[in-house]
């Protein structure tokens, strides 16, 4: 317990609120951001305004995403390449996808290319986004389960390696990887980040929309938390690796090849993108034939 | 060589987002077909540029940009919609019984009311979520800059939405008066 007094918040300028409003400062200069707002109400209500005008520009916008693709565009994208050639399986996909899309989009429906990096809404963030909560998507599940699980202290995870000896561990990883590759029907693998510093803890099945998901998570000498998320995509569904964010919390995913994924954590972006980076160079070893009896990290 | 079919999925993608970057960029909907319809073939064209590494988005969105620069510089005249005209056209296309048309005809009137250079950074920061860098990126200026546009556009859209001016009152700068 320290005797000495904080030092009296300074005024955060426009520019300073505006970044806190983006997420864009560090720890330190958001507390004292938030310890100026608590205590200063009218500059609270002007950064709700500014959040209450940025969530009116996404809603007002939002609606672009449903909307089916301009028969233009898909045209130029798919006008075929001057020398065609063999192994167009990837692009065979995408066609399909594109079919897919069209359809959807015909009939009214969400077009599948409409599944917008939706707002983490729901959770305990200022007032992040409460015009669009999109509980459906797989991404909030994914943000919701890091956000139950990551503060647990005693039990964060249904199965532990990082518990008992290496021998124990050893025994509880490749249970691990077993039982989530079965219960998923997917080649889950315990992707290992400790290059970047951070340790298996271990994972949980969870429950998702059509059947179950996974979640690994990994923590670091500084007690941070990432989550991954793993789950079977509905068939058709790819995407490109996306980044999304919202409030507290940063989340890269990517779906690919009946693999979906999502990393999930309150970490800087570039330090989490460099842990997705990893976690996804190791998904690609792990698809395209796998060397037999790989063992999952340890 | 031919565009590779990874980089037009990742394109394929990247579609509905560079749409909606477009629509708010050009408030009409030809307007910013248009200009998505350049975006992508340029996308295409210039295919070797890109760092599968860093964000389609950031990317494809970094030459939205610059084409709706050229855009604005070929159709001086054309590409100036009244915010009515344009608001109008938005809720024929989508009827939403819901919606506060006044509020929103507001927010289209405040947001047309921007310069460009503080609209781009506001609509890359709140609509697609860009971090300061990735918007720094796409726009090819400091992070600094975007901080302090971001910010400079948020004091003007609130102050033109708390005037509570009809939107006509005042025409858009860029429009040539006759006097």
């Amino acid at each position: 317990m320290t005797t000495t007094p904080p030092p009296a918040p300074q005024p955060p300028g426009d520019d300073r609120l505006s970044a806190w409003l983006d997420g864009e400062l560090d720890d330190t200069a958001r507390a004292e951001v938030d310890a100026w707002l608590r205590a200063q109400p009218e500059d609270a209500a002007r950064a709700r305004l500014w959040a209450a005008d940025r969530d009116a520009l996404r809603a007002r916008f939002d609606p672009v995403l449903d909307e089916p693709l301009p028969p233009a565009l898909l045209r130029t994208l798919g006008r075929p390449a001057a020398r065609p050639r063999p192994g167009w399986r990837s692009w065979a996909l995408a066609a399909g996808l594109l079919a897919f899309g069209i359809g959807l989009g015909a009939a009214g429906g969400v077009a599948w290319v409409a599944q917008d990096p939706a707002a983490v809404a729901g959770l305990p963030l200022p007032w992040a986004d409460p015009a669009r909560p999109r509980t459906g998507s797989w991404t909030h599940r994914a943000a919701v389960a890091h956000a139950v699980y990551a503060p647990e202290a005693r039990h964060p995870v249904e199965v532990n390696v990082a518990e008992g000896d290496a021998v124990a561990q050893r025994a509880q990883q490749e249970h691990l990887a077993r039982w989530l590759s079965k219960r998923l029907d997917l080649p889950v693998r315990l992707y290992d980040l400790r290059a970047q510093g951070f340790e298996l803890v271990g994972g949980r099945l969870l429950p998702d929309a059509a059947g179950p998901s996974a979640q690994l998570m990994y923590q670091n000498a500084a007690g941070q938390r990432v989550t991954l998320y793993l789950r079977k995509p509905e068939p058709g569904a790819a995407t490109a690796f996306r980044f999304q964010r919202d409030g507290e919390l940063n989340l890269f995913y990517w779906v690919e090849d009946g693999f979906g994924c999502a990393l999930v954590g309150k970490l800087p972006r570039p330090q989490l993108q460099a842990l997705a980076d990893a976690i996804y160079r190791q998904v690609e070893d792990g698809i395209v034939p796998a060397p037999a009896g790989r063992a999952p990290a340890s | 060589m031919s565009v590779p079919d990874s980089f037009r999925q990742q394109l394929l993608a990247a579609l509905p987002r560079l749409r909606r970057y477009a629509r708010s960029l050009a408030h009409d909907t030809a307007t910013a077909d248009d200009l998505a319809q350049a975006t992508l073939e340029r996308a295409l064209s210039h295919w070797h540029q890109f760092d599968p590494h860093r964000e389609m988005l950031v990317w494809l969105l970094s030459i939205a940009h610059n084409a709706f620069l050229d855009q604005r510089r070929r159709d001086a005249r054309l590409s100036i919609v009244e915010p009515e005209q344009a608001a109008a056209q938005l809720d024929a296309r989508r009827a939403d019984p819901g919606a506060d048309v006044g509020l929103r005809l507001d927010l289209q009137a405040a947001l047309a009311r921007l310069p460009l250079e503080q609209r781009e950074p506001l609509l890359l920061v709140s609509v697609e979520q860009f971090s300061y860098a990735e918007c720094a990126e796409a726009l090819g200026i400091p992070i600094g800059t975007v901080m302090s546009r971001v910010s400079r556009a948020r004091v003007a859209l609130r102050a033109h939405l708390d005037g509570g001016q009809r939107p006509a009152a005042e025409p858009p700068r860029t429009l040539r008066r006759v006097i």
